[in-house]
């Protein structure tokens, strides 16, 4: 650790899904049993103070804190010697900031404006984790203490006071929260899941994260589902839910609050008669049933029934692109303002004191 | 400005109200700040606080409960659907709720003190005897008032339903029904406020009914023709909905058509006999008072 503060600068060297499609980044990106070996061999480059690591399925960064006089292209070299990658190939794939850049792009991935998901929370989990193990290993100082608190707490910022995470875009969350708005606390709904495609492994996965404990499953076989390739009775046992015979839904139907089916049978599984008869058993409480199918597995008419809420997948991708849609809206405007808290965080960072060393170098051709 | 002045208190808790549904809609739509969430609640409490002290006043006015003109009876509904809300606030966050109670109370005040001819000074004129002679007709009047408060909240909580039902049915995302209260919380929450309700309701015919055996001069067969419709109008709902036979959109519309029929029938119904000796007769309010 250097004692001069004033003279230190920061450096990111990254490949995200703006640069890199999977293929490459499955090349850049560090396996797990490898990154003692990479943070050992990244805190001894010389003139660089402070590291640490962001290894996701969608980026790898390397953020370092350093003493005037150290070069970024260390980095560089270091990254593709370790991976084995040509440098050039490397050069194409990543990008470099230093400076208050880095703070700016800092920022925008722990708001999720920079993920490929805008808006979306995981992104800034993964940080955290990232930091805390940094600090574990002692690599992490005083300026990417800094620079990370303040970054987390950009990020409650533009949560908070942007609409960056406002509505749902996952398939599985948009049902979630149509069910949270039929019937309130998705985790008190039961929902019987008929066939076992990957909209329904998503709804399921989704709704078992809200804590719903009353999962159900059927299948027109237990033997193979050809959406999934699962079994239904493995994918009820995966979210700790239950298998249904096929032979009993029909008569089960009033016991479940969401109904979701998504099969590739090409018949009506679920008639407008069976739905009238499931509530005249439960008359003042709502039914949610998704289609996830094509073709469709829910007769149309089913909507007409009162207190039924029918959708289908046009539906709730339409909801889904509304929600993106509206989450892009807002990225500009957090975007602006992230810029304007980086330049003042810099500023207190280096104490006004050493001229701007805010060169942002992309290496990538366009970005 | 006169803050003894029971006019003056209501106007500026109608406006207290007014700005609690724009900071209400504000926090709920706009901006996460808490400080717009916590001034919505501020300026109920505030407006309250205000209709409270100006219905007092008005009470040593004319020495009794204020329900002797339209503007007293609509700013005592007003009152209680602020008092039914602050009370289920103190259980659940309600604030979307809040702003739509405020909205109510404060446009219906306004309205209420922009009509001069709703506030006529009825206690200025030199026949005026106590607005309620009976302590017991004075009970009557106020629990039949506060029911209709909660009757206003129960239309408020129905409007809610069927706009959420409506989002929910259109299959887009709408900027209401994320913040509105699901569908089913919402058919709860009316099924108990109508029970509450009915359960006042028929407590103040219970005690109007019983001044009434023993003086049945004092109300017109009008009034009590719509007073026991009304009644029944809300027992046969109440009982529907508790059989599973009306529920749903047919039962949100259904509680606010009574709702609307309850507030026109107030400026219909005269309670006093005409041909009642004047002397003898204390002047109650009109419909299920």
């Amino acid at each position: 650790m250097g004692s001069n503060e004033y003279s230190k600068s920061l450096h990111v060297l990254g490949s995200s899904h703006h640069i890199a499609d999977l293929a490459v980044r499955e090349k850049i990106s560090l396996p797990q049993d490898k990154i003692d070996e990479f943070y050992s061999g990244l805190s001894a480059l010389p003139g660089l103070e402070e590291c640490l690591l962001l290894n996701t399925c969608n980026r790898t960064e390397i953020y370092g804190a350093s003493s005037n006089g150290f070069s970024p292209d260390l980095l560089h070299k270091y990254l593709s010697d370790f991976r084995e990658i040509d440098p050039d190939f490397l050069s194409k794939h990543s990008y470099r900031h230093s400076g208050e850049k880095v703070v700016r792009h800092l920022f925008e991935v722990t708001s999720g404006i920079d993920s490929q998901m805008v808006g979306e929370t995981e992104i800034l989990g993964q940080v955290k984790k990232a930091y805390e193990d940094a600090c574990d290993r002692n690599v992490s100082g005083k300026m990417l203490n800094r620079l990370f608190q303040k970054g987390f707490q950009a990020a409650k910022w533009a949560r908070t006071n942007t609409g960056i995470s406002k509505g749902q875009v996952n398939l599985g969350n948009v049902l979630c929260e149509l069910a949270r708005r039929i019937f309130g606390k998705v985790s008190n709904s039961r929902l019987l899941v008929i066939g076992a495609g990957e909209v329904a492994e998503s709804a399921m996965e989704a709704f078992r994260s809200r804590g719903s404990q009353a999962i159900t499953v059927t299948g027109r076989t237990f033997d193979w589902c050809p959406l999934s390739r699962r079994k239904p009775d493995e994918l009820a046992e995966k979210f700790g839910g239950f298998a249904l015979s096929f032979s009993k839904y029909q008569e089960s139907l009033h016991h479940f609050d969401v109904i979701l089916t998504s099969t590739a049978s090409g018949r009506s599984l679920i008639s407008a008669s069976a739905v009238r008869l499931a509530m005249k058993k439960r008359p003042s409480k709502p039914l949610f049933l998704i289609d996830a199918s094509v073709p469709r597995n829910i007769d149309e008419s089913v909507a007409k029934v009162d207190n039924v809420f029918l959708y289908n997948m046009d539906d709730v991708s339409l909801i889904a692109n509304e929600n993106l849609k509206s989450r892009m809206a807002e990225v500009e405007r957090c975007r602006n303002v992230l810029s304007k808290k980086a330049v003042r965080i810099w500023e207190q960072m280096t104490h006004h004191a050493i001229p701007s060393t805010s060169v942002s170098q992309s290496t990538a051709s366009s970005s | 400005m006169n803050f003894n002045e029971a006019r003056d208190l209501l106007w500026i808790a109608s406006i207290f109200y007014v700005f609690a549904v724009g900071f209400g809609f504000a926090s709920t739509f706009f901006s996460k700040n808490s400080f717009c969430k916590q001034a919505t609640l501020l300026a109920i409490v505030f407006g309250f606080f205000l209709q409270t002290r100006g219905l007092y006043l008005r009470g040593l006015e004319i020495s009794g409960c204020p329900l002797g003109n339209n503007l007293e009876r609509i700013q005592f509904i007003t009152w209680s659907l602020i008092l039914t809300f602050l009370i289920l606030r103190l259980l659940w966050k309600l604030n979307l709720l809040g702003s739509l109670c405020s909205g109510m109370a404060g446009v219906f005040g306004i309205i209420s003190l922009i009509n001069g001819q709703w506030d006529h000074p009825y206690w200025m004129e030199s026949t005026y005897q106590r607005l309620f002679s009976d302590p017991w007709i004075e009970l009557h009047a106020s629990i039949a008032i506060f029911s209709y408060g909660i009757f206003a909240l129960l239309a408020i909580v129905s409007g809610m339903y069927l706009i959420q039902r409506k989002s929910l049915l259109s299959k887009k995302s709408g900027i209401w029904g994320t913040f509105l209260p699901p569908i089913h919380d919402l058919d709860h929450s009316a099924f108990r406020l109508l029970l509450v309700g009915t359960l006042f309701l028929t407590l103040s015919i219970v005690v109007g009914g019983m001044h009434w055996v023993h003086h049945p001069e004092y109300v017109t067969s009008f009034k009590l023709f719509i007073t026991l419709l009304l009644w029944a109008g809300y027992c046969i709902l109440f009982f529907l909905r508790y059989s599973n036979r009306l529920f749903g959109s047919k039962f949100a519309k259904s509680a606010i058509s009574l709702f609307i029929v309850a507030i026109v029938s107030m400026g219909f119904v005269n309670s006093k006999d005409r041909n009642a000796n004047i002397s003898s007769i204390p002047v109650q309010p009109r419909n299920g008072q």
